[in-house]
């Protein structure tokens, strides 16, 4: 018993068991998130949802995976067929990847590196890649309209996300993501989006334009272009691209959480459950989740040229102002 | 909501015609850029229908649009020329299927200007508060449509919840859904079921209670639906009219033109209501008209309620209609636009010649003249304001 917990302890393997837990996280995840989409999509449209499979129709995800498997991976005639089928890999993984440095609760993070927080702006902006793979390799005019408008997109907001994530680095003087929760404390009123509110907004702004979520959906664009990068896929490939959106999606409502909102710190010091802080972590991460789903079924899409027109002229000016801001504020107050 | 300043100061960066964003050919020459063709439809999630829009794009600026059609072409008008007169008009049903009643009441209105026949009051009004109805499950799914069309999803099911209760009226008085063979030559099938009048009436009231929230509250102010149909689509009068545009795409321009006010058919010189018009001329404005033409809708309806006379239902006819030798014309105000038939007789029990002058496509040609210069996503919102349906283009 002993030996097998030194084995466990040891660091390659626990990085690569706990990696295949976090793994197995975002993967379900991912079902999970479907299902919260359709059920809360229905209640928005005052509708039932799926109700058929399993009580309350809580077994459909898994009747979809067993459908998505059984089904054919059509593939379009003269695409390039190693882009092709590499473009949903390469999405999935940074999508994946990055939940690696969540801390989920005081002890809970997989890898808890110093520079936390430069990782995930380095992985995320791969997953732009993945959406110009799919474009290209599926020989589609559709295609590849959705990977342009992708990868402009993904590029432009990668800029107001960055700038909105200073702030936070530099009041808690960390790249670490642990440090940032650490930092912010266990009452709400001390948590960053309360200092940082322009940066937060921000972020959740450019949070949905880096997941493609609806208003910022154009390379999907199903109105115009059907599907845009994705249109030629069907079957797993089809799901591995679905899993990737999820996992993209949970991510950026779980570095939102860390950054601004108090990561695992419960809101006021009496609700603390010590090791059971995870709780409060999922609790925040599905509220940011939950209200990309109401926004997503509530607005109408943006056009390419709107889109760029907030980002650069509305996000990135707002986020160097308040960059100032926060500077200015930190050299009056004494003690920060 | 933005500041007043702001939004004079978007509406005039709108203004310019879309026009202006197209490069000019040598432009591209010389810079050597080409252009990229795309076949959007006739297999398209989001087109009314089977078209197909061959588009020529510069980047995302549309170059030129050329819409084809046919794709679900019938012969309606030949298969006319085989049935005898009263058989025709359940494939008028077929014609624009979101406004079938309308398609009925202009085919009848034709052939009764042959017939000279004489139709009693309480059909009229019968007719009239079904084409009302009609209008309101048109309407109410082309506003849920249009935003389906700018990408939110939620109206579009709000909007079918009205149409499937306008649709169980209708199930109730005519026995059918959508393809009714209601109206007929001389007057209606059948009276109302004599519970109707109060459901239709309770309906209407639960209507107009909700219409404000669901379609009015949750759209208007949306700053992104705003910025996204506001001067898109833009055409002036003189256009509209060169275009021979009629219906909401026509009045939207400013127009004062209504077939129920200028060209009074059935009982419509006896009713009040308004001819709505706007001076935008853009999306924006056709998505107010349809609003407006809603309420005054519902408006119509309740004189119709409160007027309608007692009687037969079904005017004098022989058993076989022969109509004299000539030409027959009927047009109404459908919710898309003026649908007309012109009917040639040549005294026999089938009609000679039969021609349907449908809206849906004549205002499709705003198409070509209007897309070029938009940007991609600006198609479907201008499809959005013609509202086109494909059974109508496509006879």
């Amino acid at each position: 018993m002993q030996t097998v917990l030194n084995l466990l302890e040891a660091e390659p393997i626990r990085l690569f068991v706990s990696f295949g837990a976090v793994l197995f996280l975002v993967l379900n995840l991912a079902a999970i998130l479907t299902m919260a989409e359709r059920k809360a999509s229905a209640y928005i449209h005052l509708r039932y949802g799926p109700n058929r499979v399993g009580p309350r129709g809580l077994l459909q995800p898994a009747a979809d995976v067993v459908k998505l498997f059984t089904k054919e991976n059509v593939m379009p005639g003269r695409s390039d067929m190693w882009v092709f089928l590499g473009a949903p890999i390469a999405m999935f993984i940074p999508a994946a990847l990055v939940w690696m440095v969540i801390p989920f609760s005081p002890d809970a993070v997989v890898a808890n590196l110093n520079v936390g927080i430069l990782f995930f702006v380095a992985i995320t902006s791969i997953g732009a890649l993945g959406v110009v793979m799919a474009g290209y390799g599926s020989r589609s005019t559709f295609s590849l309209l959705g990977a342009l408008r992708g990868a402009a997109q993904i590029i432009s907001y990668e800029v107001p996300l960055i700038l909105s994530l200073l702030g936070v680095i530099m009041l808690t003087g960390s790249l670490s993501l642990v440090e940032v929760v650490n930092a912010q404390g266990s009452t709400f009123w001390t948590w960053y989006f309360l200092p940082q509110l322009p940066m937060f907004l921000t972020f959740y702004i450019a949070g949905l334009a880096e997941v493609k979520r609806v208003p910022f959906d154009l390379p999907e664009g199903e109105s115009e272009i059907v599907g845009g990068f994705m249109v030629e896929y069907s079957g797993m490939t089809w799901a591995l691209i679905q899993a990737a959106e999820f996992a993209s999606m949970g991510l950026m409502s779980a570095i939102n959480v860390t950054l601004f909102l108090g990561g695992w710190q419960p809101p006021l010091p009496f609700l603390d459950f010590g090791p059971f802080n995870w709780v409060w972590f999922g609790l925040k991460t599905a509220l940011i989740m939950f209200t990309f789903q109401w926004i997503r079924w509530s607005l109408p899409r943006l056009r390419m040229d709107q889109l760029m027109d907030l980002g650069w002229k509305v996000l990135v000016p707002m986020t160097l102002v308040w960059l100032f801001v926060t500077a200015g504020a930190m050299l009056v107050i004494p003690g920060n | 909501m933005l500041s007043e300043e702001r939004r004079v100061e978007q509406q005039s960066a709108l203004t310019e015609p879309a026009a202006a964003r197209l490069a000019a050919p040598d432009v591209r020459d010389e810079f050597g850029l080409e252009t990229i063709d795309m076949s959007m439809g006739p297999q398209h999630p989001a087109m009314h229908g089977l078209l197909r829009l061959i588009l020529e794009l510069d980047g995302e600026t549309v170059v030129r649009c050329d819409p084809v059609m046919g794709y679900l072409h019938r012969c309606q008008e030949k298969i006319a020329e085989n049935r005898m007169y009263p058989a025709v008009i359940p494939l008028t049903d077929r014609l624009d299927y979101f406004a079938n009643m309308h398609n009925e009441h202009g085919y009848v209105l034709a052939v009764e200007d042959l017939l000279d026949v004489e139709v009693p009051p309480r059909a009229e009004y019968i007719r009239v508060l079904m084409s009302e109805l009609m209008r309101l499950a048109s309407h109410i799914p082309s506003i849920g449509f249009l935003m389906l069309e700018l990408g939110a999803f939620t109206p579009i099911l709000y909007a079918f919840r009205e149409r499937e209760r306008i649709q169980t009226i209708f199930e109730a008085v005519t026995g059918a859904r959508m393809m009714f063979h209601y109206i007929r030559i001389g007057g209606v099938k059948a009276d109302l079921p004599p519970d109707i009048p109060q459901k239709i009436w309770d309906y209407i009231e639960g209507l107009e209670s909700r219409f404000q929230n669901d379609f009015v509250d949750l759209i208007q102010g949306n700053e992104i639906f705003i910025s996204r149909t506001r001067g898109v689509g833009k055409m002036t009068q003189e256009k509209a009219v060169e275009m021979g545009l009629t219906g909401p795409p026509l009045r939207c321009t400013g127009v004062d033109f209504d077939l129920r006010r200028d060209y009074p058919y059935s009982i419509y010189p006896e009713l009040e209501f308004d001819v709505i018009t706007d001076t935008a001329g853009d999306v924006e404005a056709s998505y107010r008209i349809r609003i407006a033409e809603c309420l005054q809708s519902i408006r119509l309806i309740k004189q119709c309620l409160e007027k309608m006379p007692e009687g037969a239902v079904m005017g004098d006819l022989g058993r076989r209609l022969r109509p004299k030798e000539g030409d027959g014309f009927g047009r109404v105000e459908s919710p898309r636009g003026e649908f007309a038939v012109h009917i040639v007789s040549d005294g026999s029990d089938t009609p000679y010649r039969v021609h349907y002058r449908d809206p849906s496509f004549c205002n499709m040609q705003l198409l070509q003249e209007v897309v070029p210069g938009h940007y991609l996503p600006d198609i479907m919102p201008i499809m959005g304001l013609i509202d086109p349906v494909s059974g109508g283009w496509d006879k």
